[in-house]
């Protein structure tokens, strides 16, 4: 087991360069002149020979002028040691721009992740249980419903019943504007903002997921320990909680973590529509604002997580089935 | 007895088509081992599943719709039409109240509504007469008791004039630019035309004076006695400016000299009538000749071969109607509204009225014709575009993109799958890695890097194809594991064996005999596929980063429709489009679901 986590690892810092090379090539190809968006500002203020001075030092402070794979050098070890980059927008440094927004996404996709599995773990395992029965088709419908329909549209559609029909929550941001009380009374008035956001990504995930469980525990309820525990005679309540569903909890233990992972990208619409201050939405005014820096950053933290969802995606097939790790 | 049993057939075959599952029949013993193909079984277990079948019907019929539509509803991209924004959905704008129909005094066309007065003075409002939240000219009205008996009416873009018996004039609707204040002057003046214009209402007065007020801004009018203020015989409005027709008929421009319809033409001789669309005029010369200048669109400036003498002319916003004596009515210019199709059968007309989009026609008998714009089915958006003509073509644009870039996504799988799996050795390991890879990258964020960072400098045409590439380049890696998959189980079977022991090439073995075995999991992932992709394609242009505006897509229509104002008080602007994508994708989805469990009937066990 330590060899096949050991060779993963190694292979995942292999990806990890390959896919930062493609980034960091593609980011260099980006049309417009860095250094002379950095001292745009001070032409015509200063003398003319002064100016181009000005750019050559930022053109040399930024190495624009090495060759590419100097540049990406100097960059991945600059990454490495934990410098991120200048952010144009903020105009600070991306590190210390994107603490507070990680902070939130993680916040929010931990909530939304909790209250989706509240739901989708018992209603897939009641459509397993009484599969085909009519409850369950109408689930199965809804569920081709849930994750067909865009969550921007499931957004807009909350939006007006919620905000602008029953005036429950507010429409956007994250705070009451100029909120002064601190602890219990701001946490509160966080979570009132936060609530539509929550509700939409809940519902938005709630298609597949129930989707999920309901396959795992049906490959479950079909295997012989099951019909073992009935032979017995054991109470159908102790058959499905205890032989079947700790059984399709592994499976669904591996789909959570891939899916945790998967609502990290999907929270950039959601984070746009209702201006939650997250990386998301820091990604998208990036990439908007030309803040090349910090949609890098960001980038390359996607791709960070996508690869360690991956990882422990695969270790954890290892655990549940040793059959995977003697074929790798 | 033979004719019975063919009717009983023809049913099956009907029932078969549109699902419902057939009866039990008892069968020849040998018919039931009669062998059936896998497609035909796949067919048949296909049309079995109702909500699969009823998927693929409304899909189709939403693909021809949104496939034919445009060639019916085409979109100019450029369009702007400041008159029409925000309409609501309804197609009333010329259902004419009915006690006015058969006793017209008098109809004038504003923006979206017009306004009627009939014989007894009873004024009627109809169309769209909500402006704004606030304003409703329907509502805004004076009561009827209060203007007593009308004689004129105008409507203009946000507001509507009115003028009685006794001379009293009465303005009502938006009162933003101060166009409904009237100015104390001309309470005691005695008026004999009434025109209500863009935010600005005019007056000519018995006496061959203007008077005006509203947004002088935006309307740059100056009136002196130089241009003949004092001998008006008739005024009329442009889209910001006012031409009038002195006593001794000469046409003159009361606007800055900027201008497109100050450059009168020589020439005109003596002038009996003027008409002004938003942006052109229209001049009667006593010989009958109709000259037009001004910022002409289509083939305004040419007036139509008419006989006898011309009645009455009509401006609407880009097209002209006119009456000869002779009782035959004529329009020109615009049609995209289809304001200028005079009805065939229209003869014997008494009196025309025209405006913006629409022209009432009242003929001899009294009958009340109309024709031109009845309204939007599903109304207009902030720039006045018909949001029914921006789905359709929207529509096609959505479901092309994510059409080409499923076939991208699916050759590059299969090629990609059928090589790693079927040869093996180091090609699959280099396959394999190069498709981790690519899967490891997340897939909107690089979308949606790829279009800012290199679609930036291309051109429209050239992005939309980027998005095409992107989205099949990022989205191949699951359908390459499931066809490798597939292959690696496909090729130790015999017939496999037996094609290598005859001697045919390896590529030939892979694409020809094993690919055909495994082609249903490919058509069911390239369908699953097909709804992802019209679903990433419609999120990046819903961020603004896939197609842009003004090329509508179902995507990009949603975008700037989330804010309050906008999903409360005009939601056909994305209650439309959303529930096409929804619909769309949907019915997608459960054609992919049904294919799965056709083809594979274990599947539905899960």
């Amino acid at each position: 087991m330590l060899k096949y986590i050991a060779k993963r690892l190694v292979y995942m810092v292999g990806v990890f360069f390959v896919v930062s090379v493609i980034m960091f090539v593609l980011f260099n190809n980006v049309p417009g002149d860095r250094a002379l968006n950095q001292v745009q500002n001070m032409r015509g203020k200063v003398s003319n020979e002064r100016f181009q001075e000005m750019y050559q030092q930022a053109r040399d402070k930024l190495g624009l002028d090495d060759p590419i794979p100097v540049r990406y050098v100097k960059w991945m070890g600059n990454l490495l040691r934990g410098d991120l980059g200048y952010s144009t927008i903020y105009k600070k440094d991306v590190k210390e721009v994107i603490a507070e927004p990680l902070r939130n996404t993680i916040l929010i996709n931990i909530i939304a992740t909790v209250l989706a599995l509240a739901i989708t773990i018992p209603l897939g395992i009641f459509c397993a249980v009484k599969k085909f029965s009519k409850f369950d088709n109408a689930v199965q419908v809804f569920t081709i419903v849930g994750y067909s329909v865009p969550i921007y549209i499931i957004a807009l559609v909350f939006i007006y019943l919620f905000s602008v029909k029953l005036g429950i929550f507010p429409i956007s941001g994250m705070n009451t504007p100029n909120f002064q009380g601190t602890g219990f009374a701001f946490l509160v008035d966080r979570l009132y903002y936060l609530g539509l956001p929550l509700l939409v990504m809940t519902v938005a995930s709630l298609g597949g997921m129930t989707r999920y469980v309901r396959a795992a525990m049906i490959d479950a309820l079909r295997m012989d320990y099951v019909r073992t525990a009935r032979a017995k005679g054991l109470k159908e309540k102790v058959v499905i909680y205890s032989h079947a569903w700790r059984n399709a909890l592994l499976s669904v233990i591996t789909l959570i973590i891939g899916w945790f992972m998967s609502i990290f990208m999907g929270s950039i619409i959601v984070e746009q529509v209702f201006q939650i201050n997250g990386i998301g939405l820091m990604y998208y005014k990036g990439l908007l604002g030309q803040d090349y820096d910090i949609a890098l950053a960001i980038q390359m933290l996607y791709c960070v997580i996508t690869l360690i969802s991956n990882l422990v995606t695969d270790l954890s097939y290892g655990i549940v089935d040793p059959r995977v790790r003697i074929n790798k | 007895m033979s004719k019975n049993t063919e009717k009983k057939h023809s049913f099956s075959l009907f029932k078969r088509l549109f699902g419902g599952k057939s009866k039990n029949e008892e069968k020849d013993v040998l018919m039931e081992e009669a062998l059936q193909s896998p497609l035909r079984t796949i067919i048949k277990n296909f049309v079995a599943n109702k909500l699969a079948m009823g998927g693929l019907i409304i899909f189709l019929v939403m693909f021809a719709i949104v496939l034919i539509g445009p060639v019916f509803y085409p979109i100019t991209l450029s369009e702007k039409e400041e008159t029409q924004t925000n309409i609501a959905p309804g197609m009333g704008m010329m259902k004419v109240p009915e006690g006015l129909a058969g006793n017209v005094r008098e109809i004038s066309v504003g923006s979206t509504f017009s306004v009627g007065v009939d014989n007894n003075g009873k004024v009627y409002v109809w169309g769209q007469p909500k402006i704004s939240q606030k304003i409703d000219i329907a509502k805004d009205m004076p009561s009827q008791k209060e203007m007593g008996n009308v004689v004129a009416v105008s409507a203009g873009f946000d507001h509507a004039m009115a003028l009685n018996d006794e001379g009293e004039l009465f303005c009502w609707g938006s009162d933003r630019l101060g166009q409904v204040k009237i100015p104390g002057e001309v309470k005691r003046k005695k008026i004999v035309q009434i025109e209500a214009g863009y935010q600005m209402s005019y007056i000519l007065t018995t006496g061959g004076e203007i008077f005006y007020w509203g947004n002088e801004n935006l309307n740059d009018v100056r009136v002196t006695k130089k241009k003949g203020n004092g001998h008006i015989a008739k005024i009329a409005v442009c889209n910001n400016t006012l031409m009038a027709l002195t006593e001794n008929g000469e046409v003159v421009h009361m606007g800055s000299s900027g201008m497109d319809v100050d450059k009168i033409p020589e020439g005109l001789g003596k002038v009996t009538d003027i008409a002004t669309t938003s942006n052109a005029c229209a001049a009667l010369s006593e010989d009958g000749t109709i000259t037009v200048w001004g910022q002409a669109t289509g083939d305004i400036r040419i007036a139509p071969e008419y006989e006898g003498n011309v009645v009455s002319m009509y401006g609407g916003r880009f097209h002209f109607t006119m009456l000869t004596d002779t009782g035959k009515v004529y329009a020109w210019g615009d049609n995209s509204k289809k304001q200028i199709e005079v009805p065939e059968s229209l003869k014997d007309v008494e009196r025309i009225y025209g405006g913006t989009y629409q022209n009432y026609a009242l003929t001899k008998s009294g009958k009340l014709v109309s024709w031109g714009l009845k309204g939007y089915l599903m109304g207009t958006d902030d720039l006045g575009r018909d949001v029914f003509a921006r789905l359709l073509n929207g529509g096609r644009m959505t479901m092309t993109i994510g059409a080409i870039s499923v076939i991208i996504s699916t050759v590059i799988g299969v090629i990609i799958g059928g090589i790693s799996g079927f040869f093996g050795g180091w090609i699959d390991i280099v396959l394999q890695r190069i498709t981790e890879i690519v899967s490891s990258l997340p897939f909107l964020p690089m979308a949606m890097i790829l279009t800012s960072i290199i679609g930036n400098s291309l051109s429209e045409n050239a992005r939309i194809a980027l998005i095409m590439v992107i989205l099949g380049v990022l989205s191949w890696t699951s359908l390459a594991r499931l066809v490798r998959a597939q292959v690696l189980a496909e090729r130790e079977k015999e017939f496999v064996t037996a094609a290598t022991a005859m001697g045919v090439k390896r590529s030939a073995i892979v694409f020809k005999h094993i690919i055909p075995n495994v082609i249903s999991v490919i058509i069911v992932s390239a369908t699953l596929d097909f709804a992802s992709c019209m679903l990433t394609e419609s999120s990046l242009s819903y961020l603004g980063f896939g197609v842009k505006l003004p090329r509508p897509t179902w995507g990009n229509m949603l975008n700037g429709c989330v804010n309050s104002v906008v999903i409360q008080n005009y939601w056909w602007r994305w209650v439309f489009p959303a529930i096409m994508l929804s619909i769309c994708v949907i019915c997608i989805n459960m054609v992919g679901d049904g294919l799965r469990d056709a083809i594979d009937p274990k599947s539905n066990e899960r």
